[in-house]
């Protein structure tokens, strides 16, 4: 049937499923998972496919690949800037939240980071299942205001001189940041540099600088 | 909806916990409730932001301390509830009365294609944009009563128009059913313009912003 998109309701709804349920998180899944299931709400095997693919295929190894591509491949690199969802489509990687990706580029004068302060918006066909600190309290309250408080506890210290541009995704675009390739690998091929590329480098949260 | 979500700004947080942030997922109830929540008649049938709109309404204190796929999952059910698809009943006994009324459970092949075929949120046809790239805005002093995406932080703030996305689906009214769009911006604030602890600072915080959360500065 069709939502009542009343708030009110779902506001009571929450504090008899609060009273309903059971507190402890994996007792909550089990009693919830045999009941959808009973119900005909939810297919097991659809389930494992959703879990299987966040955990052996979608993951921060493309965004990865794409960054290592960006930095061996100026065409590839322009393409990337100019229309991100088309650039990773190329590379075989469209899907979930990937359709109004932008990736923007980290400079000598500018750093970029990421966060979602409304909720977690994240870009998952790229960079796979955001990490439990993406979506905590303390980094959604903390990444607007304190950005350089937050890099410097992961061991990034931007120069006062250079811009900190904090991307706070809260429509529907998603952002990766595309890290500065570190000095030092001129001669390495895309596969090696892939290797050099964290997840949390295309968050913002490290600068591929040896920090932490 | 001026709710305990809207935590950009908020003082009082400590340190970043990166405790398992290599993990996809923290536990295997989490992998469990990511997936129940997805499969729950798939993210396409609803828009976006009910489901948003539903996680803000979880009481404060269970939104503040509660696991984050476990908070999902609570929101997929009440919006079960709310439709009519499961009863309160059911979930306190745990047992279900009869079938759902749905054409059928999300499948495997379905499963492939919301992970391969990204969902666009651009519509065309709507109203050209009113504010050019250049411009000085100031955002509205209130966001709307129900869901909105304008972070507190930013209300009454000055910025200024670094570009145009297109005509996105305006979250405000999708929470209430309504599927109209209206044209999306990025603007760039001075982040010392937000926070007067920053003031002088070269850093900026970049919103994608409504034109209705927008007027001219």
């Amino acid at each position: 049937m069709k939502p009542s998109y009343d708030s009110d309701k779902v506001a009571d709804i929450h504090r008899h499923l609060h009273s309903h349920l059971p507190p402890e998180p994996a007792l909550r899944v089990k009693a919830l998972e045999s009941l959808l299931v009973e119900k005909g709400l939810v297919d097991p095997a659809a389930l494992d496919a959703w879990i299987d693919a966040y955990t052996e295929e979608i993951g921060p190894k493309r965004g990865a690949a794409v960054v290592a591509r960006s930095w061996v491949d100026a065409e590839f690199r322009a393409r990337l800037l100019a229309d991100a969802g088309a650039a990773v489509a190329e590379m075989g990687f469209a899907g979930q939240a990937s359709g109004h990706l932008k990736a923007v580029e980290n400079t000598d004068t500018v750093h970029n980071l990421v966060v979602c302060t409304l909720c977690s918006c994240y870009p998952f066909a790229i960079l796979g299942m955001a990490p439990a600190w993406y979506k905590a309290n303390e980094y959604r309250a903390r990444a607007v205001r304190d950005p350089r408080g937050v890099l410097a506890e992961f061991g990034v210290n931007p120069a006062p001189d250079v811009a900190v541009t904090v991307w706070d995704s809260t429509a529907e675009l998603r952002y990766m940041v595309v890290p500065q390739r570190p000095s030092g690998t001129d001669g390495m091929d895309e596969a090696a540099l892939a290797a050099l590329v964290t997840r949390n480098a295309m968050i913002g949260t490290d600068d591929l600088k040896g920090g932490v | 909806m001026d709710g305990v979500h809207d935590l950009g700004g908020k003082q009082g947080f400590g340190p970043v916990d990166r405790h398992g942030e290599d993990e996809a997922y923290h536990s295997e109830a989490d992998a469990r409730a990511y997936a129940l929540c997805v499969s729950m008649r798939g993210e396409r049938s609803y828009p976006i932001d009910w489901f948003r709109h539903v996680r803000e309404n979880i009481d404060p204190v269970d939104y503040l301390t509660r696991p984050y796929f476990d908070q999902w999952l609570q929101t997929a059910m009440a919006m079960a509830i709310d439709a009519g698809d499961l009863s309160m009943v059911e979930v306190a006994t745990g047992k279900a009365e009869g079938l759902a009324r749905i054409p059928a459970p999300m499948m495997p092949e379905d499963v492939r294609a919301m992970l391969t075929i990204p969902a666009t949120f651009e519509r065309a046809g709507a109203e050209p944009p009113i504010f050019a790239v250049g411009a000085r805005v100031r955002t509205a002093s209130h966001g709307h009563p129900g869901h909105t995406r304008l972070p507190a932080y930013a209300r009454s703030a000055t910025g200024e128009v670094i570009a145009y996305r297109g005509a996105h689906l305006m979250p405000d009214d999708g929470a209430r059913g309504i599927d109209r769009a209206e044209p999306l911006y990025t603007v760039a604030f001075a982040r010392g313009d937000l926070f007067p602890e920053a003031a002088g600072s070269p850093d900026k915080v970049h919103l994608d912003l409504w034109e209705s959360y927008l007027a001219p500065a």
